[in-house]
């Protein structure tokens, strides 16, 4: 069973975990899950997974009945089986066994010996995986253990930067509160850093001995494949706590600034989290691959026909002349009538008309692909230098569907963007920086950059911030106080946290990269954020180390947009500093300077247009007695048990107004190399691109605007983000009415679309004119894509130019990926670079990994890795390209080459009593392919052409033979000379045909070309030699066949004439056809050519425009919290707590309230772990 | 440290994919393009080539000359007489008289033509033994049935279907020099075949006595005689290595065919040929054809230096080079035509 199968029913179930099972093949179904720690032999008596993971299909006992089952599932191999089985039937054959069995066997043995390389690769790649050393916990002793020693009830330690083994339940950590960081990235594509909190009963075990004690049980769900819920009681001391998905660290996640921690396995290897996520790998085929089984169908049907035809000759041969010349030749013992004969000699017309369509087809389709995806592997030009891994064709069968691809899937973070945040401009009270400018005052391109700003003169500068700008760093020196008051504010709305080992060494814990981008910037230029209590932050100014008293963080969030710190300097004075989104915050501000707010703004579009990311500074002195007061309101709002949520926002909103303008921030977030122009040109290629990001809804639209995906041309960005059902289905009905209804629409006599068929959509949005985008969020896609609204939802997103979603979960990415692949019929292709993309990767017809990242996953699911999507240009435009039509060259090639082969065995017939006679040598029956498939040769022909080319090549010897005698009188026209005469016409007029096929004459393909007439003669005369016969003469009857019959002129006339009369025709065609109806290649190519001539003109790459739309955001991949977090203390150190008062507030109370904000929140999958999906 | 360094950056170095013309596909290549002087020159070529070869091999067909008799009608009494398998020792002569109005010069062949027999069925050509043939193993009879062995399990040499419809008539040319004396033209029966047949496929079993070589086999049920019978005068001629055995055993490919049955010895009267004159065929009428409603005849032939009369390649020559220069003319024409609009198309 696939993955998009089960996910319906799946998604459907999701509000009710209990009722969610898995089958255990061992152990029935579970129904839950119980682990107690430090107890393997209680765990062992549920036979619960280890953490072993296997990706391998076989293993060396089964490989061989495995593999050959699963090959015989391929029609063709099984038909093959099937011809080998008639041929066995002594009455039936008419040609011997071997011209069958040894391509089988070929056949079989080549692709097993694939798959034994690809499983073995699966086992080196699973053992690496499986062999990563962890630390367990073991007779109370840590011990080095292969992840795959891991069991379920085993306490494990962790250190930084280290992966998750499995699914663990976080007992204690290094940090306070048994806090701790992780990264999900390659499980959800999400890039911030998420805080998990040890329950408090555990988050004391800090030491070994006390954790060897530890003989908790957790009672939890089955194993599932919801990354954002986990529901289970800790029992312990005759406890029982609740643990929520907030205590979970899930397997594929790291750990990031947590220096260690301990976890219980809850879930190991298959029953992980991650695991359940990845689909099964399915076998892929391509588009050619199902053309050339309905092609193999037809033509077997032809061949039944032929077969019937001859076989009713035969009936009537048998009966008019057999009957009368059974002196000559009594019938076989088994047949008694024509009837029976005739029938007979249907299964020996079947066996011989059989290589119209020869395995060796198969054979050579494979030869060519493998040959294709060396041509990828080796390609310099997709070779990343800077990671040193060139691109690996990892499944050798897809690559001419490269050429084929009409949708691209791609993730967002590691994929188009390199997820780093650089703090690239800024606009400091009107003016803005930034800004590079060569000699001549002109705005310089990149590269030709002049040094950059030197920030030697502050000791805690980070050294690898860069900043081209030298202007901003004068003005700060020079005392611009707007410049200060601007760095100043950088230095200290925020949620950073620092860590300082040594001195001066200092290692900012930002939860989101943004904000570490700004905390950063504003250390080089002189405002050192150096370290925070509760109470306080310390700031070194221009060096000298001043501390704030921080008073309030106005926390961010989605509604608000915004942050704010309230903090009184070493003078006494109150201050609040906010930065937030320019929508929100421009609102908010003092009128009066009219001037600073415009330019202000005109910086904030230039920016935007840039595709850069921009918040706003503004600032707002407070005197003592109004923040008394409001304090005092704050502290009522926040007592308060009734829509505290509400009250406090109107409290925030209440001292966020009036603020002065300081300035703008703009925050690059890296594209990787060349996405823009890769998407342009994909685009081009009529290439619609997809982005499916676990990202918050705008960052993804702004990596969207960056990359060049959404513009402001554009006639309309749609934004669903409906929670109901209803809504969604609104949403998108207004969408696609105003898509109708715009001025660019062509069916405008088009009204309701719900009052239609919806199969009528499609042709209808399909000529809409305008240019669209369509943003859909997580939790809006979960409606849109069951049952009765899939459609609408991929017709309107199909009618839009650009789509993106995002909040999905890796399943929700292959739903819509098995959605357009269902319903469109187009062929498909999923990038990504995390775990989180692999169920992607590995529906769509083409999976792409991107290399090179920490994570392996996706490129162990991918079917092609590179580590740059540039090359996704190179890989879909050159490589596809060229494999696809090399492939449909070779296909007609090689179908012209069989039909003109096979068809004379047709014609034959008739001169032979339908006697079943091959016209050529067996040996020559069973080499004509290999021999030529040797040549993965272009080539046009159809098989009208082929019979053509049989006819000629029969009837026109059989013209000459019928009379003609030898030069030296005796008979010519014996059978084994015509058969001679006959093949060789065929070989030459097929290799001139595939010469004149051939695009582009390589050496290679002149050796091939020569080579094989070469081979054909060589085998010819090595087959027909006095050496063979004598060793073997029963098989070798042509024995001095090819030098008698070779020597005759006439023999040689009649094979020059045949080639010219099949050959001749064709050129004149092509000649022709190129002269009246030229296609667009060749007069591209004939152009090309007169441009040549002409010195062709440069064309210049427009530069894409400055836009104006705004897309302001506070940093966007922020979690709401954190501030609350700082203020209660919970994650300072203790040695820091010390020193600050501490807060009142349990921890438990904290977490109750951080977790009903998520669930307010947005309501995204992964914010609301005890939500149902489904109103 | 610094050597372990060198060594990763050599092994990412190695990961760079070569930089040769095969792997990045960028072999220079040659274009073959059809362009106008190209395809046209190549088809008047051709057109010259197709009909200078067919005018000079009409003219050679036409200088061969040929008679051919059938005499199945003719000797229909001998026909009657053979469709009764039972009146197989009876044997029956016919006579059949000609006037050759024009001298045979050169080399003449005689020829036996069959209608209608099928040497190319699919069982009849497998049912031959070539190990036999050769005369290594005479009991290796595995691939002849149905003739491989005979009622009492005696295994048949030559055994199968090929051997046992041995063309059997026999076939004197006699020349009347005058009204009351007729000489035998001398023929020759060697040389008919080819040389890897008569010296590499065919061999007697070793043996001085070949009667005695051939103990335990029996002859083919059609024959009269056994095979070391066939040519008791010539031992090279005996056996397997009987040229009309062999002649035979090589199938025809089609049901209508002749076969190479005696050479004109150019000696006495015959030096330059065959002269004109009265000439009979003798015929010791053997071999069965209307039992399948086939025919037989004798065929006298001369040849050129492609061999015998082939009218049709001539034609087929000449025809494919009318044609080509048909064709071509056309194709000058409409290319003409075009010239100027496909300039008008690619200044656009």
């Amino acid at each position: 069973m696939t993955v998009p199968k089960e996910m319906p029913e799946k998604w459907a179930r999701a509000g009710a975990p209990p009722s969610w099972s898995r089958k255990k093949p061992s152990w029935g179904t579970e129904e839950e899950r119980r682990a107690r720690a430090n107890d393997r032999e209680y765990n062992e008596k549920f036979q619960y997974a280890s953490n072993c993971i296997k990706t391998s299909k076989y293993n060396i006992l089964t490989f061989l009945p495995v593999n050959l089952f699963e090959q015989f599932q391929e029609v063709a191999n099984t038909y093959f089986l099937f011809l080998l089985i008639l041929q066995l039937i002594p009455q039936v054959s008419s040609l011997s066994w071997f011209t069958t069995i040894v391509p089988l066997v070929l056949v079989l043995a080549i692709t097993a010996v694939k798959d034994a390389t690809d499983d073995y690769f699966r086992h080196k790649s699973d053992n690496q995986v499986n062999n990563r050393q962890s630390q367990v916990l073991i007779r109370g002793s840590l011990q080095q253990e292969p992840w795959m020693n891991v069991c379920v009830g085993d306490i494990i330690k962790l250190e930084n930067n280290q992966f998750v083994a499995a699914d663990l339940l976080l007992l204690s950590s290094s940090e306070p509160h048994g806090l701790c960081y992780i990264e999900t990235a390659e499980l959800d594509g999400e890039t911030n850093m998420k805080v998990r909190q040890a329950i408090p009963v555990t988050s004391e075990l800090g030491d070994i001995s006390r954790l060897a004690k530890f003989d908790g049980e957790v009672v939890c769900e089955p194993p599932n494949n919801k990354l954002d819920r986990f529901s289970g009681t800790l029992y312990w001391k005759e406890s029982k706590i609740p643990l929520s998905n907030q205590n979970m660290l899930l397997r594929g996640c790291v750990l990031r600034n947590t220096e260690w921690c301990f976890g219980l396995v809850v879930f190991a290897g298959p029953d992980t989290k991650l695991m359940q996520n990845s689909g099964r790998t399915k076998f892929k085929r391509t588009s050619i691959d199902r053309l050339m089984n309905t092609l193999v169908l037809w033509i077997f049907g032809f061949l039944v026909c032929m077969g019937v035809i001859l076989a009713i000759g035969n009936a009537i041969w048998e009966h008019e002349v057999g009957t009368r010349f059974q002196a000559y030749l009594p019938w076989d013992e088994a047949v008694d009538s024509a009837f029976f004969s005739g029938f007979l000699s249907f299964w020996s017309y079947i066996i011989i008309l059989n290589t119209v369509v020869p395995i060796s087809l198969y054979v050579s389709v494979e030869v060519i692909r493998l040959g294709h995806s060396y041509f990828i592997n080796w390609d310099k030009k997709m070779f990343c230098a800077k990671k040193r891994t060139p691109a690996e064709a990892r499944t050798t069968t897809l690559s001419e569907e490269l050429g084929q691809v009409e949708y691209v899937f791609s993730d967002k973070t590691g994929t188009l963007t390199q997820n780093i945040m650089v703090f690239s401009k800024c606009s400091v009270s009107g003016r803005s920086y930034g800004d590079v400018f060569d000699v001549l005052g002109h705005k310089a391109e990149l590269g030709e950059r002049p040094e950059p700003v030197d920030f030697s003169f502050n000791p805690l500068a980070d050294k690898k911030f860069v900043f081209w700008d030298p202007s901003l760093l004068e003005a700060v020196k020079t005392g611009d106080p707007h410049a200060h008051e601007f760095f100043r504010l950088l230095s200290l709305c925020h949620t950073v946290m620092s860590e300082e080992k040594n001195e001066g060494e200092l290692y900012y814990k930002a939860q989101s990269p943004d904000e570490g981008a700004l905390v950063t910037a504003a250390r080089n230029f002189g405002f050192v954020f150096r370290s925070r209590t509760p109470k306080t932050i310390t700031v070194h100014e221009m060096g000298t180390a001043v501390t704030y008293q921080l008073l309030a963080i106005l926390d961010f969030n989605n509604i608000r947009k915004r942050m704010s710190v309230i903090v009184r300097n070493p003078e006494g004075r109150i201050r609040l500093y906010c930065k937030g989104a320019d929508t929100i915050l421009l609102d908010r501000l003092h009128p009066s300077p009219q001037e600073l707010l415009s330019t202000t703004t005109d910086h904030l579009n230039e920016y935007a247009g840039e595709g850069l990311r921009t918040l706003v500074l503004a600032y707002k002195d407070l005197d003592e007695e109004y923040y008394g007061g409001w304090a005092q309101r704050r502290l009522q709002a926040s007592l308060a048990q009734d829509s505290r949520e509400d009250r406090l926002a109107s409290v925030y909103e209440e001292v966020e107004s009036d603020m002065v303008l300081l300035g703008a921030t703009a925050i690059e977030d890296k594209l990787q190399q060349g996405v823009p122009e890769t998407i342009a040109l994909l685009t081009l290629a009529n290439i619609k691109i997809w982005v499916l990001t676990g990202d918050k809804q705008e960052t993804a639209v702004n990596i969207g605007y960056s990359c060049k995906m959404l513009t402001d041309d554009m006639t309309e960005v749609f934004i669903v983000t409906g929670h109901t059902v209803l809504e969604v289905r609104e949403e998108l009905r207004k969408a696609r009415e105003k898509m109708l209804d715009s001025p660019h629409a062509v069916g405008n006599g088009f009204t309701c679309p719900e009052k239609r068929p919806s199969a009528k959509l499609p042709s209808v949005l399909e000529a809409v004119a305008g240019e669209y985008a369509l943003v859909i969020s997580g939790h809006s896609l979960a409606h849109a894509l069951e049952a009765d609204m899939e459609l609408e939802f991929l017709e309107t997103a199909c009618a839009c130019r650009a789509v993106i979603c995002c909040r999905v979960t890796p399943l929700q990415k292959a739903q819509v990926v098995e959605l357009v692949k269902k319903h469109k019929k187009a062929v498909t292709l999923a990038i990504g670079d995390g775990a989180n993309d692999v169920s992607m990767i590995k529906t769509a017809h083409i999976g792409v990994g991107i290399s090179g990242q920490e994570g392996i996953q996706a490129v162990l699911a991918s079917d092609y890795a590179f580590s740059q999507f540039k090359f996704l240009q190179r890989l879909l435009l050159v490589h596809g390209r060229w494999s696809y039509l090399r492939m449909c060259k070779f296909l007609c090639y090689f179908f012209y080459k069989n039909f003109a082969f096979t068809m004379v065995h047709f014609w034959f017939g008739f001169f032979c009593g339908f006697s079943a006679q091959t016209v050529y040598d067996q040996y020559f029956i069973t080499l004509y392919n290999i021999v030529y498939t040797s040549l993965p040769v272009l080539a046009m022909g159809v098989f009208d052409q082929g019979i053509y080319t049989s006819v000629l090549t029969f009837f026109i010897p059989y013209g000459v033979f019928a009379e003609a005698t030898r030069d030296d009188g005796s008979q010519l026209a014996d059978y084994q000379s015509f058969a001679v005469t006959v093949a060789t016409s065929l070989v030459i007029v097929v290799s001139v045909q595939i010469g004149l096929d051939t695009g582009y004459w390589t050496a290679i393909n002149h050796f091939f070309i020569w080579g094989s007439l070469a081979v054909y003669f060589a085998i010819l005369f090595a087959m027909h030699s006095n050496g063979l016969f004598d060793m073997f003469p029963n098989q070798f009857r042509f024995v001095g066949n090819a030098q008698n019959t070779l020597a005759q002129p006439t023999v040689w006339l009649t094979i020059a004439l045949t080639t010219a009369v099949c050959v001749m025709p064709v050129v004149a065609f092509r000649f022709l056809k190129l002269s009246l109806k030229p296609g667009l290649s060749d007069t591209v190519r004939y152009s090309q050519l007169v441009r040549k001539k002409q010195k062709a003109q440069h064309r210049c790459l427009r530069r894409v425009g400055r836009t104006s739309s705004r897309r302001s955001g506070y940093a966007f991949s922020h979690q709401e919290g954190f501030g609350e977090l700082i203020m209660s203390g919970k994650n300072m150190r203790l040695s820091s707590l010390a020193l600050a008062g501490f807060t009142t507030r349990s921890s438990s109370s904290w977490l109750e309230s951080l977790r009903r904000k998520k669930s307010d929140s947005a309501g995204s999958p992964s914010a609301g772990p005890d939500k149902p999906l489904k109103g | 440290m610094t050597a372990k360094m060198k060594r990763t950056s050599e092994e990412s170095q190695s990961r760079l994919p070569d930089n040769s013309a095969l792997k990045q596909q960028q072999l220079p290549a040659y274009r073959l393009q059809l362009t106008a002087t190209g395809v046209l020159s190549g088809f008047f070529a051709t057109g010259v080539f197709c009909l200078g070869v067919g005018i000079i091999l009409i003219l050679s067909a036409k200088s061969i000359k040929e008679i051919e008799i059938k005499y199945t009608k003719i000797c229909g009494n001998c026909a009657k007489l053979r469709e009764d398998a039972t009146n197989f020792d009876k044997e029956c002569t016919c006579s059949i008289p000609f006037y050759l109005s024009e001298t045979m010069q050169g080399n003449v062949y005689m020829y036996y033509k069959l209608y209608g027999f099928y040497q190319n069925l699919y069982r009849y050509i497998l049912s031959r033994s070539n190990s036999q043939l050769l005369g290594t193993d005479l009991k290796d009879v595995g691939t002849c049935a149905p003739f491989s062995k005979s009622h009492d399990g005696t295994p048949i040499a030559p055994c199968g279907a090929i051997a046992n419809s041995i063309f059997n008539d026999t076939i004197i040319l006699s020349y009347n020099l005058n009204s009351s004396i007729s000489i035998e033209v001398p023929m020759l029966r060697s040389g008919i075949t080819w040389w890897t047949d008569k010296y590499v496929k065919f061999q007697n079993p070793r043996s001085k006595n070949l009667s005695i070589a051939f103990a335990g086999t029996t002859k083919p049920p059609s024959w009269v005689k056994s095979v070391y019978e066939l040519d008791k005068e010539d031992p090279e001629n005996n056996g397997f290595l009987n040229d009309d055995f062999i002649v035979w055993m090589r199938a025809a490919a089609f049901p209508t065919f002749k076969k190479l049955y005696r050479r004109l010895n150019r000696i006495q009267y015959f030096t330059e040929g065959l002269p004109a004159g009265n000439y009979s065929f003798n015929i010791t009428y053997n071999f069965p054809v209307t039992r399948f409603r086939g025919e037989k005849s004798v065929v006298l032939s001369t040849l050129t230096w492609s061999g015998g009369s082939n009218l049709f390649l001539g034609l087929a020559y000449t025809v494919t080079g009318a044609v080509t220069w048909l064709a071509s003319f056309s194709m000058m024409a409409i290319h003409l035509m075009l010239k100027d609009r496909k300039m008008f198309f690619i200044q656009q």
